[in-house]
């Protein structure tokens, strides 16, 4: 077991508004959700000595301007002119989990006592993956030509393989898509609380890029989340109950850049970022009482089910049905709602939904007597990291 | 629970296009292809393909095919690499249906299937492609399939994929 396990904390969380297109620049959804977080911890700006984001831009063919598409360390520092600023970083190769992970790692070495993490998305106007060049260079010159024009495509032939190697059939998804839905009707900040989502409705849809239906895709949104993160001692003295991380792990397998359909490269980095999550915490998917899986497509969520070990490989879609993913359910998934519901946040707010469901915090989608509480932050290929929450130090 | 399969939601949706003819061919007549910038590591494959032939990239140390192209060969880390020739021959690994176009450039095509194909002659190694000369509904993972030439300006040729003889 992790030496470190349940030295650090997530204390408060922020969120802003969720609006479909952007009415204001994405630094003022960051901004208000940074303040929302230092103000559910009891903090003040001045308390907070870190700062760490992933900033990326997920679009395609659209302009990187700091503070309107995205929001960089850079730009909260030149907002906030923090006091007390220690140490700060921004995460490339692991996505906003690595940022989490990093803040953990300061707080462990004493360079900072109160870190803010953020993740800001931003939708821009007009067509999301906007591909008008007449050239592809890169590893895109041998996908590109042949119609592969977004990360969709890239997933949906995973998905086909997964589905005919095992014989399953794409309908059962329905149940996740309508159970996170349900779940997100508990949720005042996620973009379709209050709408809602039949089975009918999931198997009418039109298809997007087969075997994904429009329902199988999370809604690109502009808005912000926003975590503090201390050490446990400190922890104990703010507001909010704290969620003691346990261990985390990062997805440690890739294979070359460009290569597209490989399903082994979901299994592999799934696998080798639970492992260690599993190994530092001293816990085992048996243990676990709720589980957040990150779900920009819903294919991720079978992807990670197996992965982490939570079911056996070819299983997942039928692991989701008879009630399992519910809030009574034997495993608990993606409660606030998940990207499918919330809106294209990436994985901090399923860290963040972890966070509250450990430390009893969740409101009306509180889980029933919760110590272990694990999360997947990102889709196992790509930039995958886990995390385990827990209610009590051990 | 309602079950819808797959060849129904096919339907329907062809319907709403209104294709029902049943034979549901791509138009690719009408789609502007990226076309490919090769550097000096991928040079060789398009190289290949405009002479109609397809080559892959394989380590000449431990004789591991490999694609897209790399530095290195990715299973045992030599650096002495080579382009040498497949038979085209191989089957669909997994492929998606394109009816979104979220790529405006193969708008005219939709539905479309992008297909991954795995070769006999270097397994591991997954090339995109297209499933030509057959309705976007006959990609299944694990059909038989082999390589056509497509043309795509004076400079390019397209390697994709129709269905084997005995998969037709």
């Amino acid at each position: 077991m992790w030496e470190h396990r349940c030295k650090v904390a997530v204390s408060g969380v922020g969120f802003s508004r969720v609006t479909r297109s952007a009415e204001v620049p994405l630094a003022a959804h960051a901004l208000e959700a940074v303040k929302g977080a230092v103000e559910d911890s009891g903090l003040a700006l001045s308390d907070i000595d870190g700062l760490a984001t992933y900033p990326e831009l997920p679009a395609t063919g659209h302009a990187v301007i700091d503070g309107i598409t995205i929001v960089s360390v850079n730009c909260m520092m030149a907002m906030l002119k923090l006091p007390n600023l220690a140490w700060h970083v921004q995460v490339e190769t692991v996505n906003i989990g690595g940022a989490v992970q990093q803040a953990v790692n300061a707080l462990l070495a004493g360079v900072c006592k109160y870190a803010v993490v953020w993740r800001a998305m931003h939708n821009p106007k007009g067509t999301y993956q906007n591909l008008p060049g007449t050239y592809a260079s890169g590893p895109a010159q041998f996908t590109a030509p042949y119609g592969f024009g977004g990360p969709g495509q890239g997933m949906a032939v995973a998905y086909t393989r997964w589905l005919e190697r095992h014989g399953q059939s794409r309908e059962k998804m329905a149940t996740l898509a309508v159970t996170q839905r349900r779940h997100s009707h508990q949720n005042p900040h996620a973009y379709f609380c209050g709408q809602p989502l039949t089975r009918e409705d999931y198997l009418s849809s039109r298809m997007v890029a087969y075997p994904f239906c429009l329902y199988d895709c999370d809604i690109p949104v502009q808005g912000a989340v926003a975590i503090v993160l201390t050490t446990a001692e400190r922890a104990r003295h703010l507001r909010p109950r704290p969620a003691y991380i346990a261990g985390y792990g990062q997805r440690l397998a890739f294979e070359v850049a460009g290569r597209i359909g490989s399903l082994s490269s979901y299994m592999e980095g799934g696998r080798s970022s639970s492992r260690l999550t599993w190994e530092r915490s001293g816990f085992s998917p048996k243990d676990v009482d709720v589980a957040q899986i990150y779900d920009g497509f819903s294919a991720s969520v079978i992807y990670g089910l197996e992965a982490y070990g939570f079911c056996k490989e070819g299983e997942a879609l039928d692991f989701i049905q008879d009630g399992r993913i519910e809030l009574d359910g034997e495993l608990p998934l993606n409660t606030f709602g998940g990207s499918l519901s919330t809106g294209r946040i990436h994985g901090l707010w399923h860290i963040i939904e972890g966070a509250l469901q450990a430390s009893g915090r969740a409101g009306e989608r509180q889980v029933k007597d919760v110590n272990v509480s694990f999360v997947g932050a990102s889709a196992p290929i790509v930039q995958g990291t886990t995390f385990i929450f827990v209610k009590e130090p051990y | 629970m309602t079950s819808l399969s797959r060849a129904n939601i096919l339907a329907r949706v062809s319907e709403q296009r209104g294709g029902s003819d049943g034979t549901a061919l791509s138009d690719w007549s009408k789609v502007s292809r990226p076309i490919p910038v090769p550097n000096e590591w991928t040079k060789p494959f398009w190289d290949a393909a405009k002479r109609g032939e397809l080559a892959l990239q394989r380590c000449q140390a431990c004789k591991h095919f490999q694609h897209p192209p790399y530095a290195t060969c990715v299973r045992c880390m030599a650096t002495d690499l080579a382009f040498e020739p497949v038979s085209g021959k191989g089957a669909i690994y997994a492929y998606t249906i394109m009816y979104h176009a979220g790529d405006k450039r193969f708008a005219a095509a939709i539905p479309y299937a992008s297909i991954i194909v795995e070769l006999d002659d270097a397994p591991g190694a997954l090339l995109a492609a297209n499933l030509l000369e057959a309705p976007y509904t006959d990609a299944k993972v694990g059909r038989r399939v082999e390589v056509v030439f497509q043309p795509l300006n004076d400079e390019f040729t397209l390697p994709q994929f129709r269905l084997a003889r005995e998969a037709r």
